[in-house]
């Protein structure tokens, strides 16, 4: 009981500090002072308390869409293994259950884009539709196989089973944790893929799906997308920590792997340019090979001999 | 079982009076017939699902057909149930959408209503008949009575040639079953389903072969690719209530003859399960990846019949791999799935198709490059065709999901698997299942954005004024409540299909597994509810924090008169998608380029053509043209000449039966 209400403490409160954090490393990268890590909580509440302004091509669609973007984050995070290694609610075959449910955010948000009749919103969707058309088999292969080698389908037992598997799982794990940190980074629009920074309506994908949203449902959906990136953090870093630890030290570990990968996300958007977006496709590419070597591995590992 | 055969006899009669009343209420008397007969069908169904006992009824017809055997088995009552209620859901339907045609001469309704009431008639004659005969009789009833349906707007030259191509496919589906009950009927010296099994489980090679046949006629029918070209002509020529009981019922007496060609052969072999994956594979990939370049909406969903027709047969096969392979959870979850996705498929079809036509209806159109907006004056048929579009890419809570995660789970459980290639196939599998709902996804939300969103892209969309009458609205929400119920209540559908799937799969097993899955599908059904709770706790929240709101245009960089033809329509948006996969596509441009110093009018247009089609089909139509155009001067209308070659055949064939027979 008491590792659910942790869980849920986190999930309410970490996703911001870790956008935070992003924005604090990238500030020291640019040699500024850059804002406070608690910043986008604040604006988060300043948002709360603005006025909403519809364009009037929109309907119920454009009003909806941020309250089922964000029940649906919500609910797939109980699937999603947190701090100590455990998910809320652990069943078989949650990955499925965990990217359909996100799919139905998606299809929300390619639809609510397409609601607002411009043409800037129907260009970040036809690229988020045909990202995602790539994204998915990727991570349908890397998980596939390695619930082939543990032969339980939960989120949560993969860790200790790869373990257990001596070298082969170390490799596996290492490609998994490349698989899902790409994955994250596409999913979660950041540099190299989507500048979410940027102020230039074309070269954007997801921020120009929601150009037109304002005030509460503007701060729904920077929830959201802070708690996105949040849970595909957590998933690699159920990944990394060992099992057995002691319940505080794990949660320790986990918050501190939840900041790491936060920094190097910084670090990369501080270092890197946004691809052009031919070059996308050969970087989402990357996904699937990452995934099809850990098949190759697996294949090896049951079969070799 | 003599209900059963006067809700049939109902069934006819209720195509017969129509033609002594007056237009109005014509397809009244059809709903009333149709309406009494599928409570006698869903009855005798239910009971066979619920018992899993078989009713039959031996009737002897006549000295050539012998003493024949009407069934009602699980595999049966599971289709007369979807056929009858569907059915009868789509006549329903026909009441509001056919009005627009009354009156009007060069429409005969009575002949209409006629060909809808055989054909559901033949449907369920089709799945209950187990002699050969009488079956290839009736399917042949069932496809020449579509047919007649399809060719409803004859007036329309399009029309007629898709009626035509569509009849032509049909025919080439009946030879191939004709060949394999020719084949059973000569080794077994019988017309009997019951006796063919004897045969078919003993030799192998035997069954493979007529596995083969029959399935690539029953494949045909299905919609298979590679023989799925008839579906995206004759699905937009129909009208949509028969499109929508086209592509939601009768296509599925292929899977039927598929299914039942598998519970008679009992024991599948190697060969088998991998031709139904992969065909199955091949066929859900095509249809969606096409589906995504089409702009005529029941193109659209003609060829996602194709892509769900591949996901119900991905389920048979990962089920036949289950049986082949010994892994008993996968085979269960894998036909469980399969059969699922047959119910689900044609509730969310039917559904699609009724709230696509109910668009046409108003707008005359069905390029949905002309649509847009229309969300605003037809709210009911967009919130159902929203729900239809949600279930149909298996998203949840709807029904699609339901099926596809079951067949997901068929796939893992399969894992890990005895040998290589049946792990690489499993991962490919489930590779592509994964692929072809994220393209379900760019396709539908393309459908629904362009036609129903945004602003109005043309006069058409602009001037609706109203949604469509109530009778066309009650049948399109029990369809999306069905689909509702069976995603949020998985575990009552799931028992639906636990009597069938329990013909495929010997053993006691089979309860376990189901006794596990029904506790895992209760336990969704409890997250669903969840889910939906926070949906409800969300939407509560905001309503009490949200502070006022005000309407503008959209953004559009500081220009405030965005106008419609600035909006991304349907190719500009799927255009990253198709251009990325370029050569899975024949491209067809018809450009007419600006000219002059004052250019007047300039177009681009590309149309999409179906590559098996432009690089298959068509070729083999002009060698099989040039080598029977040699035989062009028989054909010379004279009469005496016809009636010697009629004679000359005769003698051809009974020197044959002399020497051969």
């Amino acid at each position: 009981m008491l590792d659910i209400f942790i869980n849920i403490f986190i999930l309410l409160t970490v996703p911001f500090l870790m956008i935070g954090v992003i924005k604090k490393t990238k500030a020291f990268w640019s040699g500024r002072k850059g804002i406070n890590i608690f910043q986008p909580f604040w604006d988060f509440l300043r948002l709360l308390n603005k006025e909403t302004v519809y364009s009037s091509t929109t309907s119920w669609i454009f009003k909806i869409t941020p309250i089922i973007n964000f029940s649906v984050i919500f609910f797939a995070s109980l699937f999603v293994p947190m701090a100590n290694g455990l998910a809320i609610i652990n069943i078989p075959f949650a990955f499925i259950i965990f990217s359909y449910v996100l799919a139905l955010g998606k299809f929300f948000t390619l639809i609510s884009a397409l609601d607002t009749g411009s043409s800037f919103e129907g260009m970040g969707a036809s690229r988020e539709a045909c990202f995602s058309t790539l994204v998915e088999p990727a991570f349908f292969i890397a998980i596939g196989s390695i619930t082939a080698l543990t032969q339980n389908y939960t989120f949560q037992s993969l860790k200790l089973i790869l373990e257990n598997a001596g070298i082969y799982g170390y490799l596996v794990i290492t490609l998994a944790i490349i698989t899902l940190f790409i994955m994250l980074l596409i999913e979660c629009s950041r540099v190299p893929v989507d500048d979410p920074a940027t102020h230039l309506e074309l070269t954007m994908i997801h921020e120009v799906m929601i150009l037109d949203n304002s005030g509460i449902d503007l701060a729904l959906i920077l929830w959201t997308s802070a708690i996105k990136m949040f849970l595909f953090a957590s998933l690699i870093s159920a990944l990394i920590i060992p099992t057995g630890l002691p319940q505080i030290i794990s949660i320790l570990l986990f918050l501190s792997i939840i900041f790491i990968i936060s920094i190097i996300i910084g670090t990369i958007e501080s270092s890197t340019a946004r691809y052009r977006m031919t070059h996308v496709f050969e970087f989402v590419f990357i996904m699937s090979i990452t995934a099809l070597l850990i098949l190759t591995l697996v294949t090896y590992k049951l079969y070799g001999n | 079982m003599d209900m059963f055969f006067i809700a049939l006899g109902l069934l006819l009669l209720g195509g017969i009076f129509p033609f002594f009343v007056n237009d109005n209420s014509k397809i009244k008397i059809c709903s009333y017939f149709a309406g009494l007969s599928t409570v006698v069908f869903v009855l005798y169904s239910i009971l066979v699902l619920l018992t899993g006992k078989p009713i039959i009824a031996n009737i002897y017809l006549s000295s050539l057909f012998g003493n024949v055997n009407f069934v009602i088995d699980a595999l049966s009552a599971f289709f007369i149930l979807i056929i009858s209620v569907m059915s009868f859901i789509g006549i329903i339907y026909a009441n509001g959408y056919l009005k627009s045609y009354i009156g009007k001469n060069k429409f005969n309704i009575s002949v209409h209503c006629f060909f809808l009431m055989l054909l559901i008639a033949s449907m369920i004659g089709v799945v209950t008949v187990q002699n050969s005969l009488l079956f290839l009789i009736l399917w042949e009833i069932m496809s020449l009575s579509s047919f007649f349906l399809v060719i409803f707007e004859s007036d329309k030259k399009e029309v007629i040639s898709s009626g035509i191509k569509y009849l032509i496919y049909m025919h080439l589906s009946v030879i191939f079953i004709i060949l394999a009950f020719a084949l059973l009927n000569i080794y077994s010296g019988s017309l009997n389903f019951m006796d063919f099994s004897e045969l078919l489980s003993k030799n192998k090679h035997f069954s493979n072969i007529v596995f083969l046949l029959a399935f690539t006629g029953f494949g045909i029918k299905a919609g298979f690719f590679p023989f799925h070209n008839w579906l995206p002509d004759a699905h937009p020529a129909a009208p949509s209530h028969v499109s929508g009981i086209m592509s939601g019922v009768m296509i599925k007496t292929g899977i039927y003859g598929i299914l039942r060609i598998l519970y008679l052969i009992s024991i599948p072999s190697k060969l088998m399960a991998y031709t139904v994956l992969i065909i199955a594979l091949l066929s859900s990939m095509y249809g969606v990846l096409y589906a995504i370049t089409q702009h005529d909406i029941k193109r659209l969903l003609a060829y996602h019949s194709i892509e769900n027709i591949g996901i119900i047969g991905i389920g048979i096969g990962i089920g036949l791999i289950g049986i082949v392979y010994n892994n008993p959870v996968a085979a269960v979850l894998g036909f469980s799935g399969g059969l699922l996705h047959i119910l689900n498929h044609s509730i969310f079809k039917e559904l699609l198709f009724f709230s696509a036509g109910s668009v046409y209806k108003q707008t005359h159109t069905r390029n949905i490059e002309y649509l847009g907006g229309i969300i605003k004056n037809m709210p009911y048929s967009s919130l159902l065709f929203a729900i239809g579009s949600i279930a149909i890419s298996g998203l949840p809570p709807f029904n699609g999901f339901i099926s596809e995660l079951l067949i997901y789970g068929a796939m893992i459980s399969g894992l890990p698997a005895p040998n290589t290639t049946v792990f690489i196939t499993i991962i490919v599998s489930l590779a592509s299942l994964a692929i072809v709902g994220t393209m379900a996804i760019l396709c539908f939300t393309k459908a629904f954005g362009v036609m129903f969103l945004g602003s109005p892209r043309s006069e058409q969309a602009a001037n609706v004024q109203n949604d469509v009458e109530k009778i066309m609205i009650i049948p399109m929400v029990i369809l999306a409540f069905f689909a509702l119920i069976i995603g949020i209540f998985p575990q009552y559908a799931a028992s639906l299909v636990l009597s069938p799937v329990s013909l495929f799969i010997q053993g006691e097993i089979i309860i376990n597994v189901f006794a596990i899955l029904i506790q895992l599908l209760s336990y969704i059904s409890l997250l669903f509810f969840v889910f939906i709770l926070i949906i409800l706790i969300i939407t509560g929240l905001k309503f009490f924090i949200s502070k006022k709101s005000r309407q503008y245009s959209t953004w559009g960089c500081g220009y405030d008169k965005p106008n419609n033809h600035m909006q991304y329509t349907a190719s500009s948006y799927a255009d990253l998608f198709v251009s990325t996969l370029k050569p899975m596509f024949k491209r067809i441009a018809h450009i007419k380029k600006p000219k002059e110093l004052f250019p007047k009018d300039a177009y681009y247009e590309v149309e999409i053509e179906d590559i098996e089609e432009a690089y298959i089909v068509k070729p083999l139509l002009k060698f099989d043209e040039k080598i029977l155009s040699k035989f062009e001067k028989i054909q010379n209308g004279n009469i005496q000449q016809y009636i010697l070659f009629g004679l000359i055949f005769l003698l051809i064939a009974i020197i044959g039966l002399k020497y051969f027979g």
